[in-house]
């Protein structure tokens, strides 16, 4: 196990270099990026983007410019934006992240709440018109795209039934810290809980329902059956933890790529200031200090639950060899 | 049952045997007829199959539906005209603030699009026109080919890499594996937007023209490149994980016994066990490509304007979202009932080929 | 007797107790009550909602946004008055005593500082103050420092910028409360360039590195607080002395809040959350929004243009920009991109300019924009249209190509990302033949628009700004020499006004509109109290309630 984490470890490193590296390369391989002319304003002379040029470093080599980068943002820690040279990038990231903790972390407790509730429902009425209905649902959930689905949610509870008593509660787009009002907090974030959550209640509902399936047949359900058990007691105690396997590391994967950002188009449509909407942000400016703090930030997160989930597989299944 | 007094019997034997006890022949069914047999008692996932053929097939039509039905090209822009709806006069965009020069005022109106006309305008602004005059209808048909187009292809590319990687992986195992497992890592937690931009603006300015290869700027073939890169790891994974245990089975250790080298074994005896995991893969990477492909367009990294896909109509959409809500809720519509279709044949076709499937998606 | 005097004392102590306790509310009055007698329309607090801002460090910010707050907290030698159209542009002593010598040969400028000047922490306002504010720029790599390359050995200081360096062409004395600041070359804008409030003075005591909302001001208010994730709170500046120019200002507290979301702020504007807000209110929503408060609309000095490259087959041929310019319907493009919301234009100034008449050289009339296509043999010509990543752009493009298209020629868009846009649009090697681009004024002087834009001494390989690579000898010559006309006189400006006939009928452009911006108030906002100001839009000082 240990030369596995240690395997694992290094792994990880070499993957956040390459990682870094290749951004680094893409930014400045990408023509008319220039960020000495952004800095130096409207019509400089090329004496002042020369002199801007050389005070900010952006005539140095390449591997010279990556390395104090790289330097200013884990050891200094002072790394500053391209597009204002008043925002220091990790205490940017460090705002942000609360944001899209708030976000992922409602909508992975709404999904695994609904998605296990309508996989165990599925398989409890199996055979019945309740099964195909909700898979269906199931199924729509998963084609949907959440941003077109979260517009489609602003257009109804923002616009055309605002006024109803359905809606009214909603307020407009924009987040608000726990810490300083807990209930508005709650009510900017309940519809793109709702929004995020749809697609994956209908994904884990229909993995789980398949594993729950598969368990039914097995011989320690029908032990358990035949020793007189209630059917909930063997769902709840026997059936769904050893579905869980899949469930569980499907949902590590999952909740690691949200939180390092993936929740990108979600916190765009709803206007939520959080890593993924600084992301896009610093896209679309091709702020060089932000997408690499962004990068290597969503990265870690994503190697890292994936090294975990892979050992949670190898724990739970001895039959699978962790490499 | 023997007939008593029968002593050799042998493998070969069988078939006799039951013709004598059923007067049926046996007839011996490779597992692919049988998966056929399967799938075709399945209504719903044929139909579902009809559905995204359906689609297809219109989508490509959107030529000659500009041309004979609408007659407006995708690009076509209509603002100053007017179009007779059910017998009345209509302008295609009216409204807006009028400027009096005399008061230096401005009298704010909303600005009003003209909406779906359905069958009342003779073809014309099916599905209504949008803030620069487009015919949405013809737009849409435009937008599904681009999209389909890259879904497909895309689906093809990453299908392909991932198969050769993932059998590369599975096959050889040790260091191969642990390079082949770390890149998919790479390029899994690479920013898509960050290179989806990045290129797409690197090729906008000149295209690519070297070693044979011709994009010119704005083609498809980038968000296409791009989308099918990044989910190699998706479709690359499972099959591995398939390998991978495969691996342990007899056969192969037979195969490998009898003296058959590396790529035989995965050509003859690997690649032909998850051919149908790939295939039902394949199936549901082109609804999750649609998707992607809508989310890259829709944050202006895909298919760049004017060229139409469902994800940048939705974009361009957006703003118009309260007085002309139609231009956001057909592209997602069509997006929807596209990759709804393919998520519920991909499922028939998964209970066909292997009812006791134990390949999960990650994704 | 000891009765009465007991009484008398008694009613002595009452009565000064009394006096006191009176003065003691007058004092406390002023300060946080409503309404006194020096000022009827004060009061307490003005709630304003900006989209964003870039920087609070007066060497440092180059948004209109944080220019509006900025403008009534760090004063310049010269200023704006407060007052709404034309005038709003004249020029008026800020922390001078008046305007300015000049020497004739417009090279030498002479200043004198108004006595008694100080910071809101009580400190003197020194004449190297501005000297300092000026290196300052230099050393913090300020967006402003283009502008000041002109001054004598500004260009050398610029190279090896230190905080002990001497800029040579700028000489203060102390005592004398003057500042002599001498140019290498005579420059016509110079005075407006100073009215930037690049220039503003700051302590010497300030370094180079950025600080938003912490330097000492000089304007009727100061910076309190602020929060880069929510906004910034203005206070008054108790050390400020009014002028004839310069008022006390209405508000005793500015509450910023910074909501990037214009759906939003305009919610908070009618919810009662907030006053004001500049938010940019989609064109759709616009209507609805007008009847829940109170809009206006701002004229703020931009031009949005279709450029047309001079150098490039078809645009080489005068015929070819000319169809171009009759075939555009400025009128519905107004409709499509803004919903209305600007107005059609054929000149390169806008219309706040004093200089600006209005050029009715094209009307829109696409027969004989094909005969000119088919006349200049340029039908079937291929053209590549370049946009920005921006919605409107993308839109006005997209509208601009399907002209071109219908007048015969063969054109097709191409977008890049915002931040690539100028570099590449501006880089001689792209061979770009035309597309979109604006200008917003950085300062009311003709020189930003005509010489930056269309003055062809000045057109540089890289990072252009002339689009349309446009030369021409006599108009480069008439630019040249209204350089040297240090105020904009009425002769001046016409001769401005004849430069750009002269310009748009050789077509280098196809302008299309000035654009006009939703400002949004609370009911409560009297329209009384709403003045725009030419160019720092809403002047928050004179706001009441």
């Amino acid at each position: 196990m240990t030369a596995f984490v240690i395997r694992r470890l290094i792994g990880m490193v070499l993957v956040l270099f390459a990682i870094t590296v290749l951004t680094f390369l893409i930014f400045f391989a990408t023509p008319g990026v220039d960020p000495a002319r952004q800095f130096a304003g409207r019509n400089p002379d090329p004496t002042t983007v020369a002199a801007v040029r050389h005070q900010f470093g952006l005539d140095r080599p390449l591997p010279v410019r990556y390395a104090l980068m790289m330097k200013r943002l884990f050891i200094s820690r002072d790394l500053v934006s391209y597009g204002n040279q008043a925002l220091e990038v990790v205490p940017a990231i460090r705002a942000a992240t609360p944001v899209t903790l708030s976000l992922v972390t409602g909508a992975a407790v709404l999904w695994i709440v609904f998605s296990i509730l309508t996989g165990v429902l599925a398989v409890v009425f199996k055979g019945t018109l309740v099964d195909p209905l909700l898979m269906i649902l199931a199924l729509i959930g998963i084609s949907m795209p959440v941003f077109w689905l979260g517009e489609v949610a602003n257009l109804i509870t923002l616009d055309r039934w605002h006024d109803t008593f359905l809606f009214s509660w909603v307020p407009p787009n924009g987040y608000v810290p726990l810490t300083q009002n807990p209930w508005q907090w709650f009510l900017h974030l309940v519809i793109p809980w709702l929004t995020l959550s749809v697609l994956y209640i209908g994904f884990y509902a229909r993995v789980l329902r398949a594993d729950l399936l598969e368990v039914q047949s097995e011989d320690f359900v029908r032990t358990a059956r035949a020793k007189g058990l209630s059917p909930e007691r063997v769902m709840l105690r026997h059936m769904l933890r050893n579905s869980m396997i899949t469930f569980v590391s499907l949902f590590g994967l999952d909740f690691g790529v949200l939180v390092g950002g993936g929740a990108l188009l979600t916190e765009v449509v709803f206007g939520l200031p959080g890593v993924g909407k600084l992301t896009y942000d610093s896209l679309q400016t091709l702020d060089l200090p932000v997408i690499m703090a962004t990068v290597i930030y969503g990265a870690f997160f994503i190697t890292i639950m994936s090294a975990v989930v892979d050992v949670i597989y190898a724990r739970l299944d001895p039959r699978i060899r962790p490499t | 049952m023997v007939e008593p007094g029968a002593t050799d019997l042998t493998l070969d034997s069988a078939p006799y045997l039951a013709v004598d006890e059923h007067e049926v022949a046996i007839i011996g069914r490779s597992p692919w007829y049988l998966a056929w047999r399967r799938l075709r008692r399945n209504y719903v996932a044929l139909a579902s199959l009809g559905v995204f053929l359906l689609i297809v097939v219109c989508c490509s039509l959107a030529p000659v539906y500009a041309h004979h039905v609408a007659h407006s090209g995708p690009n076509d822009v209509h603002a100053g005209e007017h179009v007779r709806v059910s017998g009345k006069l209509r302008s295609v965009v009216g409204g807006g603030a009028v400027y009096d020069p005399k008061t230096n005022t401005f009298d704010v109106k909303p600005v009003i699009y003209l909406a779906p006309t359905w069958w009342h305008a003779n073809g014309r602004f099916v599905l209504g026109t949008d803030k620069l005059g487009h015919d949405e209808a013809v737009r849409l048909l435009y937008g599904g080919l681009n999209s389909l187009k890259i879904g497909i292809g895309s689906a093809f590319l990453c299908t392909f890499f991932a198969l050769v990687l993932a059998l590369l992986a599975g096959h050889f195992g040790g260091w191969v594996d642990w390079v082949i497992s770390r890149f998919f890592d790479l390029i899994w937690a690479f920013p898509v937007f960050l290179l989806a931009i990045a290129i797409g603006t690197a090729l906008q300015v000149n295209g690519f023209h070297h070693f044979g290869i011709n994009i010119v700027p704005g083609s498809l073939w980038i968000p296409t490149l791009v989308i099918s890169y990044v989910l190699i790891p998706y479709v690359g994974r499972p099959i591995r994980g398939q390998i991978l245990s495969l691996r342990e089975k007899e056969f192969i250790e037979a195969a490998v016994g009898q003296g058959a080298g590396p790529l035989r074994v995965m050509f003859s005896e690997l690649l032909p066990n998850v051919a149908s995991t790939v295939l039902v893969l394949f199936t549901l990477i082109i609804a999750n490509n649609i998707i992607t492909e809508a989310g890259l367009s829709f944050l202006g990294a895909g298919v760049r304007p004017p060229s139409p896909s469902w994800g940048n109509l939705i974009a361009s959409g957006q703003d118009q979202i309260q007085t002309a809500p139609w231009l956001c809720l057909a592209p997602g519509l069509a997006i929807v009932l596209t990759v709804l279709s393919l998520n519920v044949f991909g499922d028939g076709l998964r209970d066909a080929l292997d009812p006791r499937a134990k390949v999960r998606l990650e994704h | 007797m000891i009765g009465k005097r007991r009484w008398g004392w008694l009613l002595g102590v009452v009565a000064i107790v009394a006096g006191l306790a009176m003065m003691a509310a007058a004092f406390s009055a002023a300060g946080t009550k409503s309404r006194t007698p020096s000022n009827p329309q004060a009061f307490p607090k003005l709630r304003a909602v900006l989209d964003t801002i870039d920087y609070l460090d007066p060497q440092q910010a180059y948004t209109g946004q944080s220019w509006w707050a900025m403008w009534n907290v760090y004063e310049t030698l010269l200023t704006y008055q407060h007052v709404e159209k034309a005038a709003g542009y004249k020029l008026v002593p800020g922390l001078a005593q008046s305007l300015p010598t000049i020497s004739k040969n417009g090279k030498v400028y002479h200043f004198k500082l108004r006595k008694g000047l100080k910071y809101s922490n009580g400190k003197k306002v020194l004449a190297s103050d501005f000297k300092w504010a000026i290196k300052r720029e230099f050393l913090s790599t300020g967006q402003g420092v283009g502008f000041y390359t002109d001054i004598a050995g500004a260009t050398a200081y610029a190279a090896h910028p230190t905080a002990g360096g001497n800029i040579s062409g700028i000489i203060t004395n102390n005592a004398k409360r003057t500042i002599t600041i001498k140019l290498a070359k005579p420059r016509g804008d110079f005075l407006t360039i100073l009215a930037l409030i690049f220039a503003a003075p700051v302590p010497g005591s300030t370094g180079p590195a950025i600080q938003n909302g912490t330097i000492p001001s000089t304007g009727p208010y100061k910076f309190k607080s602020y929060d880069p994730n929510h906004g910034f709170v203005m206070v008054r500046n108790k050390y400020f002395k009014p002028t004839k120019y310069i008022p006390r200002g209405n508000p005793n507290e500015v509450d910023v809040s910074l909501v990037g979301d214009a759906d939003a702020a305009t919610q908070m504007v009618i919810n009662g959350q907030a006053d004001y807000s500049n938010g940019a209110i989609s064109p759709d929503r616009i209507a609805n929004a007008k009847s829940k408060g109170r809009l206006i609309l701002r004229a703020n000095a931009n031009t949005y243009y279709f450029w047309m490259n001079i150098n490039e087959p078809p645009f080489n041929k005068l015929k070819v920009r000319q169809a171009v310019n009759y075939a555009i319907d400025r009128s519905k493009m107004q409709t499509l991109i803004w919903g209305g919301l600007g107005q059609p234009t054929q000149n390169v100034l806008p219309p706040t300019y004093p200089s600006y008449r209005k050029l009715k050289l094209y009307t829109h009339n696409l027969t004989k924009a094909k005969q000119l296509i088919d006349q200049a043999g340029a039908k079937g010509a291929k053209v590549t249209v370049w946009a920005r990543q921006v919605s409107d752009s993308v839109d006005s493009a997209t509208y601009y190509t399907s002209v071109l298209n219908s007048i015969g020629l063969n054109a097709s868009l191409t977008t890049l990302p915002k931040a690539t846009y100028y570099t590449t649009i501006g880089n001689v090697a792209t061979h770009a033949q035309t597309g979109w681009a604006r200008w917003l004024e950085d300062y009311p002087h003709p020189l930003d628009w005509f010489d930056v834009l269309l003055n062809g001494n000045r057109i540089t390989d890289q990072d252009n700004n002339n689009y349309a690579w446009y030369t021409n000898k006599k108009t480069n010559a008439e630019i040249e020499a209204l350089k040297k006309a240090p105020i904009l006189t009425p002769a001046v400006n016409a001769k401005w006004a004849t430069v750009e006939k002269q310009i748009m009928q050789q077509a280098p452009w196809a302008p299309w509109s000035n654009r006009v911006f939703p400002e949004f108030f609370n009911k409560s906002i009297p329209a009384k109290c709403i003045h725009v100001q030419r160019l720092y839009g809403i002047d928050l000082a004179r706001l009441c309630k």
